[in-house]
């Protein structure tokens, strides 16, 4: 877990052994300001693609919401003013700076946006927290799942003849990134395994020891001790 | 405007709160779709969804250009002696030519069939009409068309009903989220924050949810009143009174229901059988994922019992509420 983000207390979500965390620790030296170009793009492409994505925001143009990558040593606060929305990458925001923030790793994050997955059963299995202003989360979820935004695809299209080169390479990064993913799995099963099996004896054990306290009781019972 | 479905192959009624859920159900195989619009006409009036009057129209389009239908539910009890915006609703899903409107409130259901006679009528779960006779009156003297079960009968009593209302058709909930109380009375959320969804389209208003990580997990407030605490690694479920847990006799224990959602994919045959015209599925305030997951899951299944063949084995684990799925009253397992 990095220091940069939003917190109001204990650690919300437990960052998963991945690429992305990798990444993260590797970009930790660089200054959030480096990144900002990147973000203005996507907010440019967003915008002008999806407008309606900030009028269904139009109640909360004043709230400021934190989206908090938990494996990358940024944060990102997003303005939903319809007339000067901004999306700014932060070492750290103050939990005061904001009306709510999003915590989950990167990956999901951004399948949230796309709508590949379902940002209610996100919540329910607790891999996505929020915290603070839940109406100002929940709109902002409803705007974004119902613009069907596809990331790759609209950055394609604001590229004109660069389109086709872009998704290919876009495509190949993504495998790269599904293959570490899969070598990321394996390396941390092997690291974990030592633990695994220690746990699974304590179970065995205790389960042992669960019997033998019942049978003691039983015998207790039956022997008129209370 | 639509044909009614065959009565025996039921449609599947599918969820939409945007347009590109509605997109998303049509593709997945939905054979209507059923959406609200952007205000407290209808019961899932929560913020950033549902649809405003161009959207209507060009999910619409999508819709018929497909062959799938599209349901509007204008489904609150308008406000006393306020009920314009109820009104305006209703005028424009004709004009829009939707499918049908899904009602509530016998004094809308009277607006509608008198000013709008051509636009089909469904009775919505909201208005609780469980026996024949109540059906049979929103038919004869309003000319409603289908009736929204609520979702406390079982599969044999949906048969027996199904049996005294020809032609009037039945709709039962078969996936998602489940009320505990009688519906379209439930004013637990009104104790707690002033609005219900009968009145206001939402149950636990998302501006009255707060949560609050601690060491100890997550804990869950509704109005100011703490309703719920998860350990670390506990599912969640939605923030509603009714699934909240509360100590009674220094115990705490979900007192009216466990945060868990309907699962009916293996009841299908039941409910064909048991002359049911179409399955919907609840779940307008949830994301494209989980209308595609579930739409695909049921047409899959709908379309195994048409055919003869085994139901599909289809884990649907992952997006339910809590974790958990039950098959509620259509059994009555606990009997």
């Amino acid at each position: 877990m990095t220091q940069a983000h939003a917190r109001t207390g204990t650690t919300p979500v437990t960052p998963p052994f991945s690429p992305v965390l990798l990444l993260g620790m590797a970009l930790k030296p660089l200054r959030p300001a480096a990144l900002q170009p990147l973000f203005d793009a996507m907010l440019k492409v967003v915008r002008r693609r999806h407008p309606d994505i900030l009028e269904r925001m139009a109640d909360y143009a004043d709230k400021a919401v934190c989206i908090d990558p938990v494996d990358l040593p940024f944060v990102i606060l997003l303005e939903p003013n319809p007339e000067d929305p901004r999306l700014t990458v932060r070492r750290s925001i103050e939990p005061g700076e904001v009306a709510a923030t999003i915590h989950g790793p990167l990956e999901m994050l951004i399948a949230l946006a796309e709508g590949k997955v379902d940002g209610d059963a996100l919540f329910f299995s607790r891999r996505l927290v929020i915290e603070g202003d839940t109406e100002v989360v929940v709109a902002l979820r409803n705007a974004i799942d119902g613009a069907g935004i596809d990331l790759i695809e609209d950055m394609a299209q604001e590229l004109g003849p660069l389109a086709r080169p872009f998704r290919g390479l876009a495509g190949a990064v993504i495998g790269l990134v599904g293959r570490m993913r899969e070598d990321f799995e394996t390396l941390r099963a092997a690291i974990i395994a030592p633990a695994v099996k220690d746990s699974a004896n304590q179970g065995a054990r205790i389960a042992q020891l669960e019997g033998e306290l019942k049978q003691l009781r039983k015998a207790a019972r039956r022997g008129g001790v209370a | 405007m639509a044909s009614v479905a065959s009565p025996n192959r039921p449609e599947l009624v599918c969820p939409a709160g945007t347009p590109a859920a509605l997109r998303s159900a049509v593709d997945a195989g939905a054979d209507c779709v059923y959406v609200g619009f952007r205000d407290e006409t209808n019961a899932r009036n929560f913020p950033g969804l549902n649809f405003n009057r161009k959207e209507l129209a060009e999910g619409i389009a999508y819709a018929h250009e497909r062959g799938a239908k599209v349901l509007v539910a204008i489904n609150t009890f308008p406000r006393a002696g306020q009920p314009e915006i109820w009104h305006q609703a209703v005028a424009d899903a004709a004009k829009l030519k939707a499918d049908a409107a899904i009602l509530a409130d016998i004094g809308l259901i009277e607006h509608a069939h008198r000013a709008h006679p051509e636009l089909r009528l469904h009775l919505s779960v909201q208005a609780a009409a469980s026996n024949p006779d109540a059906i049979r009156f929103y038919a004869e003297r309003f000319g409603v068309r289908r009736v929204v079960l609520p979702r406390v009968l079982t599969v044999q009593e949906i048969a027996a009903v199904n049996a005294r209302i020809a032609p009037v058709e039945t709709e039962v909930f078969v996936f998602g989220g489940l009320c505990v109380m009688a519906e379209g009375r439930c004013a637990l959320s009104s104790y707690a924050t002033g609005q219900s969804p009968n009145m206001n389209g939402v149950c636990s208003p998302a501006g009255e949810v707060r949560y609050t990580e601690t060491s100890q997990g997550i804990t869950s407030e509704l109005g100011g009143f703490t309703i719920n605490k998860f350990a670390h690694d506990e599912p969640a479920g939605y923030p509603t009174l009714c699934k909240g847990r509360f100590i009674a006799k220094d115990k705490a224990s979900y007192l009216f229901e466990e945060p868990t959602s309907l699962n009916t994919l293996s009841m299908l045959p039941d409910l064909v059988k048991a002359g049911v015209t179409a399955f919907k599925i609840e779940g307008r305030q949830r994301g494209r994922a989980y209308v595609a997951a579930v739409v695909q899951a049921f047409r899959a299944g709908v379309d195994a019992v048409m055919a003869g063949k085994p139901l599909p084995d289809i884990d649907l684990d992952r997006i339910t509420e809590g974790g958990k799925q039950t098959t509620g009253a259509y059994e009555k397992a606990w009997r």
